[in-house]
Formats: structure tokens, C-alpha cells, sequence
């Protein structure tokens, strides 16, 4: 292990420098966790900002992801003829493709039909498609945990300034950022962004310019998953451990996340989500890790009694 | 739209009072088969343990039909009731069970599942033999008609405290648990154990959340009390990533497990550089019983299902239809009262998969015997040699 | 130009509340129906009479959350935190000090209705799907409290162990057949008390609210005094539920007060039909005893109720019976 030696050193830092390193460690812990946090609360952000609707499901996206992933690397594409770095880089975006498509057809078969119904409604639909997707990969992935094979990503980590930094982690924070930012180019800087926000707006007065809603509408849903699945097989490789049960999970935080920073609000989600990831690890860290999410949901709470519409979130009356 | 609502709800009920009325003229009659209730969790997030216990009971029960079955040629049939692990749909699936007039039941997994179904089939009268349920206070309630094939945590928690004091000979221990009924109640137990020794000193005592990923914070502060030895009481899915984390971290701690972190995937998801050398507390595996029922069972289920069960709960399930069976032939009933009157005073040295099987008067599984397994570089668990 | 008669009033909204009460069933269909579920349980086996037990606590229940979701518009998804706050007072009080089971169903509902009245009286003013996170929060803050056994009172993972049962003319309320009266008694009341109050100037104050906060504002209710009210009625209503529960599952553990188990009671009541007594028991039926009835497909079950849930939304919009006057509305804003 290239890190054991290097523990002692630690050692003889001041306390004082031992429990900043410590902290900063923590941060970046947080961070991780965060920016994936924050790329799975896009999808929910994006798909609530165009259509209002709470999308139970997409933490279901992410973790089909994860074990679209995991056939993907346990298949022959590694270790053959391309490059370990290539190989990755093609699962990811080959979970991306399969994920965004699933997305689409779970949009027309399950919420289509129901635009025009109360909004409510269409959340009891998207219950009922998480719950349909989890044992859809019950059946088919079987009901065990699995493991990413461990050669897939090197164990490789380094110490900087006394803080310890792996390979993963910063793969992790560089894809998602990555992401993050096209994405904010893309909805804040094209003609096809500009029709997602008028669209966001108001449905009819974006039909009304010519927009073709269902189309935007169709387009959220190959973004969202896809950012799902990326986040998916990013955290299959960085834990290796998945299972068809943690897309609640996740999807439960990362909507925490979205409606931390406002939903609706792409920076939202983004600042929301690294919130999130750094206040768990934090809460973890310092306080105790049985009572972690009691202390995040206190501090959530106690946001939006002062904010009640989130970080970002614009301050609008809305109509239920 | 009146006339389709009357409809709906008249289709429905219909639909209610013809099942019920199929599930109550169902019963078993005296030549029929000999029905057998296996309550597990088919589906949810335990799904794969329910399914390799229907998997090992099946093995048994053909094996047993096989042979020409029980009381002179009576099939086994085996009745699943799908409890997702919750104590809502255990008082369920027992209720059913009862209606469906088994003669006994397998089950379940899962301790805090188990105790609302063991009260009702406790107050019907029906014998009910867990598999996977080692919570103490479940034999200490006086049940007449509840027994379990699988050891209790006590026992388990005075065997690492043993294996401490004796074998590694170590003095500052920590200890992590995942909140459930078992992780808590293992750990319980191997703290009483230790502070009972007055030998090591535990210097650091703390609870994961299950589900999650990232163990880090916890990690580091385990790291800073600096133990000699981790044992972690919780699963495998957690297991295996406590110890490729606090190795991140830089800790030495030896990593020892409780009987529910030993499993393949711990070794897969910790990979395997990382995982040599970890420790487990557990009864014998059926690989390493000198029993000859242990190998022949395990090459069976090899052959039908490709793997090993990956763990070690589900074999006390095909022990526990062992032990139904066998009192069902001892004393040619299948009255509830007399099979368990049977099992507990005269069923003695059975041969099971996991070993000679037996109960106390309190229905707990006679004699425990331990081991300490140790990962070797292969990835395989072998008995630890000091 | 004619004369005004007055009748102009009485023209859309006012007229609801009319067209409500005809959304009931008649008193014919009402008698027939109490009457299978009075001889239902001598037809079925046990099995099925649990099943309908468990049906009725949903009922119940889904009755307490319709409070909140379905009449004051507030989107609840917390809902079992009231729920075990009821259940584990029973718990720990009757293990504690033996108390009767009767009287620890109203003090159980008094403990669960205090907790709502404390809990939502900060977040009462949030909107929509903040107020929604904040109750899944509250719901993981009461979970996660009562699995870390605070002063040794929970007992953590393992619960609760409630030994004392009903106690009815010296006989103790044990076999399915008399849970399945005490239930549904109990379902019979709430309905009657809900659907007064449905009727009454509360359950039209909470309407009002639930269709236009501003107008009602405007028209002098006080409509945080009103969302208030139903939240502490419907968090009563869970926790003396609570103690039934209790004593049907003899163990109370944080196992049964999930997130999963607030989403099932949010379905409920939206699958029914928002605002619906009928539709909430309808909507129970569907998510407690239609699972039952896939138990066949064994590993398959949850699969076809996932499939079936999505269905009957595509199909049933509005829910299995909607409630007229959500309809009324719903159609109203279908262009938004």
C-alpha cells in the first residue's frame, strides 16, 4: 500500500495542523460525495423545473446506471484491445446512452399520459415506475449485492500537504464538474437552452413561439437520467459495492439536495447537492455518525424557515 | 360514472371473498402432502437471502420426497410467504400461514420480523423453527412452540472476546455496528464479553448507517483512538467497505468481521490485496464440517444453483426443515404440540448441514462451536492459524 | 332586464358542496356494504380478516393523512412520523406502567396531535414541495431518533415488545375476527366524524384554503390557524391509530415507520382520490390488499404492483372515486 508508510508522518504534525488536515480531508470527502449528489439532483431540478413534477424514479435512473455499468466492465470491452482509461471513458457514456433511453420511454409510457392531470398524480406514477424499475433489476441483475471487479480502477492515492487524495475522488469531482458546466452552458447559452427555460416558464406561451414542448420535454428526459447514470457508475467504481435497493437512497439526498439550493434552479441543484455531501460528512465527522441525517434534516429545516424557497429558489407565490 | 364505481368496488370485493374462500377450503388432508411453511423475504432489499433459503430448503425437501417423503410416502410441499423483511407483512404471511393449515414453518430471517410472526403462530400453536434470527430476547419470552437453528448473538460476542484476550492477545479494541437487530445485539454482546475479561479496553464503540458508502468520518475518528483490532458486528455490503476505507485512511487495525460479513463479495468489493489477512467470527462453514451431509449438500446446491450460498444463514433454513422432518417420522404425527414437545426434549445429535442439531429447553440450538476465519491471498476464507 | 332572484349565487362554487354529498353512495349502497363487512369475516379465513384488518388501519390511517393532503391541500409525505410517535407512546407506556390500551388510544392521539401542532408550527407557511421535504425530513429526524434509543427508551432496533391487549367484557381483543370489528368500528367512526366535518364550516374553511390561499386571506379566515388545525387533527388521528397498531403487531419496531411507509400513505390518499373518504378506503384497498392478491407471482409480486400503480393513474387520473368537488376544479384548470 503506497499510503501505510506514509501515516507516521502525520504524526509529528502539530495537533493543530493534524486537525486542520483532518478537516480539509473531510471537505474533500464532502465534496466527492457532494458533486454526485449534485449531478443526480439535476435531473430532478430539470425535470421539475419544465414540468412540475416530482420524479421519484430518477434515483432509479442512477442506480440502473450503476449496474449498467457494472455489465459494461465485467464484459469483454476491458482488458481487451483498447486502453483502461478508454474502455471507462466508452462504459460511461454507453450507461449514459442506455439510461437516457430508458428515461424516454418511462416519459411516454408514465407521465405523458398524465400532463394534463394534477400534478400529484403523476408523482403516484412515478412511485409506482421506481418501484416496477427496482425489481425489474431484481429479476435481472438477481437480488445480491454486486462488486465492480477491483482492477478496474487502479488504488492509487496521494498526500498532499498531509491530506490524503485518491485517484477516484478526483475523477469524480473533474467528470462532474465537467458536466455540471456544460450543461449550465448549454441550458444559459444555446437556442435549444433558451427554449428549455422559456419552456420552464410557461408551457403554452413557449408553443406559442414555435417551441415544440413535447420535444424540450423529451430532451430533459435523455439529460436527466443520462447525468443520473454518469453519477451511477462514477460512484459503482469509486464504492464498487451496488445494490438494486440504493436508488432510494440517493434519490432521497439528492432531492434534499435540489430543494436545498431552490428546484427548478440548475446553480441550485449544483450548490445544493455540495452542501449536502460536505454537511453529511461534516455531521459524520464531528458530531456522530448515528445521528448524521438528523443533524442535516435539522439544518434543511431550519433553511427554509428562513428561506423557505431554498438557496437560489426565486421567491414566488406558487399556486398548489 | 355511479354504475362504474358501484362496479369497482363490488369486483373487488367479490374478487376478496372468492380467495378467501379458495385459501380456506385448501386444507391439507390426511394423505395429501405435508405442507411446510417457509416464510423469507422473496422480494425487497433482503431478497437475496430469502432466495437462497428457499433455494437450500428446496434441496432438502427433495432429497427428502426423494426418499419417499414422511409418514410412509407423504410428499413435502413447500408453501413460500414473501415477508420483505417487515414486521407488517411477517404478521401477514404468519396469519396466511395459519390459514393455509401448514404443519410447521421455516422462519424467518431477520430477528425484529420474526417476533410478531412467532407471537401468532406462538398463540395458534404452530411450530415455528427461525433460521436466521439470533437475537437473545426470542427464546426468553417462554415460547412453547417458537426454536431456531441458528446460535445466538451471546454466544458469538464471548467468542471474540475469548479470541481477543487468547489468540491475538491484544489490548485496545474497537467496535462498530450497523443498527440493526443482529449488528447491535452481536456487538452488545462482544462488549459484556470483553468488559467481563476486564483483559482488553474498548476504546472505541460506534453505529454505520446500512445502505450508505462512505464510512470515512467515522473512519478517521476510529483511526485517531488508534485500536488494535476493528470488529465490525454488520454485513458484508458494509464490511467490505469499512476495511478498503480505513486501509485508505492508513489504519494497521486488524479487521475482524461477525458471521454476516463472511461472503464472497466482501472479498469483491474490498478486492482482494485489501481484504488478505481480515478475520471473521463463525460457526463452521459447510466447507469446512468434517459432516458428510455438509459436503453432499453443498455439492448439490454447487450443481444446481453454480455458487456456493454466499451466506452463512440460509443453511440453518435446510437444517431447520431437517429437524421438522425428522420429528414428523420420530413420532408419526403432525400435531404442532407433539413434534414440539419432540424436538425439544428428545431430538438429540440430528444430522444437519451445520452439524449435529439439537435444542435446549428454551429452543435454542444446543452446543456452538466458533471459528475465526482468516482471508487469504486468493480471496478464500480459511480456519485462522496464529 | 330581468330581475335578479338571488339564485345567481348559488351558481358554481357554492353549489359544491351539494354535489359532494351526492358523491357518496346512498344509504342503500351504504347498508349493503355494512352488512358484507359484518358477515365477511365468517365467510373468509383468517388469513383474509387479518388482511382486511390491516386494510382497516390504512383506512385509518389514509383517513388521518386525507386531512391534511386531500382537504387543506398540504403536501404531507412524513406521515408515518405521527404514526410512530403514537405507536411508541403506547409502547413505552404500557410497558412502563401498564396503562390500559383504552386509555392510551386517546392519550397516544393527544401525544401525536401535541407533535404535529409543535413540528409544523414552523413550516406551516412553506409551499408545495418544500413542505413536502420537510415532512419526508421530520419523518427520517423521528426514525432515526427512535433507532438510536435515546435514554433507553426506544429500545433501538429491536422496539418495543407491547404485551397488554384490548380488554372487551373481561376478553381481550386477540384473534383476527375481533380485531377485525374493533378496526372497523373505529373506521365507522372516523368516517362519521370526517364526514361532518367535511360538511361543516371547518371543512369548508379547509377547501377554501386548499383552492386559494389569498382569496380565503382575503376573505378573513385564518389560514395558518386552518392548515394548523388539520395537521394536528390528522397527526391525532395516526397516533391513536398508532396504539391499534401496536397492539395488533405486539412488537413495535423503527422497521414499520419508514420513508417508504409515508409514500404509501401519500399514495393512498392521491390514488383514491384527493379529498375522497371513499376513495381513501378505496385507495388502501389497492395499496394493502391488491399485494395480497399478487402474492402468487411470488418474486414477480412487486413488479406487477409497481406496473398496476402506474396503470391505474393513467386510467383513473382523478383517482379510483375523486371527490366532486376535486373534479369540479381539476377540469377548471386543466389548461394550466
Amino acid at each position: 500500500m503506497p499510503h501505510g508508510g506514509l501515516w507516521p508522518c502525520r504524526l509529528r504534525q502539530s495537533p493543530h495542523a493534524e486537525s486542520m488536515a483532518l478537516f480539509i480531508e473531510q471537505l474533500v470527502n464532502g465534496l466527492t460525495v457532494g458533486a454526485v449528489y449534485a449531478l443526480v439532483a439535476l435531473g430532478y431540478t430539470m425535470v421539475y423545473g419544465v414540468m412540475r413534477l416530482i420524479n421519484f424514479a430518477h434515483g432509479d435512473f442512477f442506480m440502473i446506471g450503476s449496474y449498467l455499468g457494472f455489465t459494461l466492465v465485467s464484459s469483454a470491452l476491458v482488458g481487451g484491445a483498447i486502453p483502461l482509461w478508454a474502455a471507462l471513458i466508452l462504459i460511461t457514456a454507453l450507461s449514459m446512452v442506455g439510461v437516457a433511453i430508458l428515461g424516454v420511454v418511462v416519459e411516454r409510457a408514465a407521465y405523458r399520459p398524465l400532463r394534463r392531470a394534477s400534478r400529484l398524480t403523476a408523482v403516484v406514477s412515478a412511485i409506482g415506475v421506481s418501484i416496477f424499475l427496482q425489481n425489474a433489476v431484481m429479476l435481472i441483475w438477481g437480488p445480491r449485492y454486486r462488486a465492480y471487479p477491483s482492477w478496474a480502477v487502479p488504488d492509487v492515492s496521494w498526500q498532499v500537504g498531509g491530506i490524503y487524495i485518491n485517484l477516484m475522488q478526483i475523477l469524480i469531482l473533474a467528470v462532474s464538474f465537467g458536466l455540471m458546466v456544460s450543461l449550465y452552458v448549454f441550458v444559459q447559452r444555446t437556442t435549444v437552452g433558451a427554449a428549455i427555460r422559456a419552456t420552464a416558464i410557461d408551457h403554452d406561451t413557449a408553443r406559442l413561439m414555435g417551441i415544440d414542448v413535447d420535444q424540450i420535454i423529451r430532451l430533459i428526459f435523455l439529460i436527466g437520467p443520462a447525468l443520473g447514470a454518469a453519477a451511477g457508475v462514477l460512484l459503482g467504481l469509486y464504492y464498487r459495492q451496488i445494490h438494486f435497493t440504493v436508488g432510494w437512497t440517493y434519490g432521497l439526498k439528492a432531492f434534499t439536495a435540489a430543494i436545498m439550493g431552490g428546484i427548478g434552479n440548475i446553480p441550485g441543484a449544483m450548490v445544493g447537492g455540495l452542501l449536502l455531501g460536505i454537511l453529511e460528512m461534516l455531521g459524520a465527522g464531528y458530531i456522530s455518525s448515528a445521528w448524521k441525517d438528523v443533524f442535516v434534516f435539522l439544518i434543511l429545516i431550519l433553511l427554509l424557515m428562513f428561506r423557505p424557497t431554498g438557496i437560489l429558489g426565486e421567491r414566488i407565490a406558487e399556486k398548489v | 360514472m355511479r354504475g362504474c364505481r358501484s362496479c369497482l368496488v363490488l369486483i373487488a370485493l367479490s374478487l376478496t371473498l372468492v380467495l378467501g374462500f379458495g385459501a380456506s377450503v385448501f386444507g391439507a388432508g390426511e394423505t395429501g402432502p405435508v405442507r411446510i411453511g417457509l416464510q423469507a423475504p422473496v422480494t425487497g432489499q433482503w431478497a437475496y437471502e430469502g432466495e437462497m433459503a428457499r433455494n437450500c430448503v428446496e434441496i432438502i425437501a427433495d432429497e427428502i420426497n426423494g426418499k419417499g417423503g414422511v409418514l410412509g410416502g407423504r410428499k413435502i410441499e413447500i408453501v413460500v410467504g414473501d415477508d420483505q423483511c417487515s414486521p407488517k407483512q411477517s404478521a401477514l404471511v404468519a396469519q396466511r400461514m395459519i390459514s393455509d393449515k401448514v404443519v410447521a414453518v421455516i422462519g424467518t430471517y431477520g430477528s425484529s420480523v420474526t417476533e410478531p410472526a412467532a407471537t401468532i403462530y406462538e398463540r395458534e400453536g404452530l411450530l415455528n423453527i427461525a433460521y436466521g434470527s439470533t437475537a437473545v430476547q426470542l427464546t426468553e419470552h417462554g415460547w412453547k412452540y417458537f426454536f431456531r437453528t441458528c446460535f445466538r448473538d451471546d454466544r458469538q460476542g464471548a467468542f471474540f472476546a475469548e479470541f481477543v484476550n487468547e489468540t491475538l492477545k491484544v489490548k485496545k479494541v474497537a467496535i462498530l455496528h450497523d443498527n440493526t437487530t443482529f449488528g447491535k445485539g452481536l456487538a452488545e454482546a462482544a462488549r459484556a464479553s470483553l468488559e467481563e475479561a476486564k483483559k482488553a479496553e474498548i476504546v472505541f464503540y460506534d453505529v454505520v448507517t446500512p445502505g450508505e458508502r462512505d464510512f470515512t468520518p467515522i473512519l478517521t475518528r476510529m483511526h485517531k483512538a488508534d485500536p488494535d483490532v476493528l470488529y465490525f458486528t454488520g454485513y458484508y455490503p458494509e464490511a467490505g467497505l469499512i476495511i478498503r476505507q480505513m486501509r485508505g485512511l492508513g489504519s494497521k487495525a486488524v479487521f475482524v468481521g461477525g458471521n454476516a460479513a463472511i461472503n464472497d463479495e466482501f472479498v469483491e468489493i474490498a478486492g482482494k490485496d485489501i481484504a488478505k489477512g481480515a478475520l471473521m467470527t463463525q460457526e463452521p462453514m459447510p466447507t469446512d464440517l468434517k459432516y458428510a451431509e455438509s459436503k453432499a449438500f453443498l455439492d448439490e446446491y454447487i450443481r444446481r444453483h453454480g455458487v456456493p450460498p454466499s451466506s452463512p444463514w440460509p443453511v440453518y433454513a435446510a437444517d431447520a426443515l431437517k429437524a421438522i422432518a425428522a420429528a414428523i417420522d420420530e413420532t408419526g404425527s403432525t400435531d404442532s404440540a407433539v413434534l414440539a414437545d419432540y424436538i425439544r426434549n428428545e431430538m438429540e445429535g440430528l444430522p444437519g448441514v451445520t452439524g449435529p442439531i439439537g435444542f435446549d429447553e428454551i429452543g435454542d440450538r444446543a452446543g456452538a462451536i466458533y471459528l475465526a476465519y482468516e482471508v487469504t491471498e486468493d480471496g478464500k476464507f480459511q480456519p485462522y492459524q496464529p | 332586464m330581468t330581475e335578479w332572484d338571488g339564485r345567481f349565487s348559488l351558481s358554481s362554487k357554492l353549489r359544491l358542496p351539494l354535489s359532494a354529498v351526492k358523491s357518496l353512495p346512498s344509504k342503500w349502497g351504504i347498508s349493503v356494504l355494512i352488512a358484507i363487512g359484518i358477515i365477511f369475516p365468517y365467510l373468509a379465513s383468517d388469513y383474509w380478516i387479518d388482511v382486511a384488518v390491516f386494510w382497516g388501519i390504512y383506512v385509518l390511517l389514509g383517513l388521518s393523512l386525507n386531512i391534511i393532503v386531500g382537504e387543506v391541500g398540504l403536501f404531507n409525505m412524513g406521515h408515518s412520523a405521527f404514526f410512530a410517535i403514537g405507536s411508541y407512546t403506547t409502547a413505552i407506556l404500557s410497558e412502563r406502567f401498564g396503562l390500559s390500551l383504552w386509555l392510551l388510544l386517546p392519550l397516544s392521539g393527544f401525544a401525536a396531535g401535541l407533535a404535529g401542532y409543535v413540528l409544523a408550527k414552523p413550516i406551516i407557511h412553506l409551499r408545495g414541495d418544500y413542505l413536502l421535504i420537510v415532512t419526508i425530513g421530520l419523518n427520517e429526524i423521528i426514525r432515526i431518533t427512535l433507532l438510536n434509543n435515546p435514554w433507553g427508551l426506544t429500545g433501538g432496533p429491536n422496539g418495543i415488545i407491547v404485551l397488554d391487549q384490548f380488554r372487551l367484557f373481561g376478553r381481550a381483543v386477540q384473534h383476527p375476527i375481533d380485531f377485525y370489528y374493533l378496526v372497523w368500528v373505529f373506521v365507522a367512526i372516523t368516517v362519521f366524524v370526517l364526514v361532518r366535518l367535511q360538511r361543516s364550516r371547518i371543512g369548508r374553511c379547509w377547501n377554501y384554503v386548499r383552492e386559494d390561499e389569498i382569496a380565503a386571506q382575503a376573505m378573513g379566515i385564518d389560514t395558518r390557524w386552518a392548515k394548523l388545525l388539520a395537521f394536528t387533527l390528522g397527526a391525532a388521528i395516526a397516533g391513536a391509530t398508532g396504539t391499534i397498531f401496536a397492539a395488533k403487531l405486539v412488537v413495535i419496531s423503527p422497521e414499520s415507520f419508514t420513508f417508504m411507509e409515508s409514500v404509501i400513505l401519500f399514495t393512498i390518499v392521491i390514488l383514491g382520490g384527493m379529498g375522497s373518504i371513499p376513495g381513501v378506503i378505496l385507495g388502501s384497498a389497492a395499496m394493502m390488499v391488491l399485494p395480497e392478491l399478487l402474492r402468487n407471482f411470488a418474486r414477480y409480486r412487486m413488479l406487477f404492483f409497481g406496473l398496476a400503480m402506474v396503470l391505474m393513474m393513467i386510467f383513473r387520473p382523478q383517482g379510483l372515486w375523486p371527490s366532486r368537488r376535486w373534479t369540479t376544479i381539476l377540469r377548471e384548470g386543466e389548461s394550466e
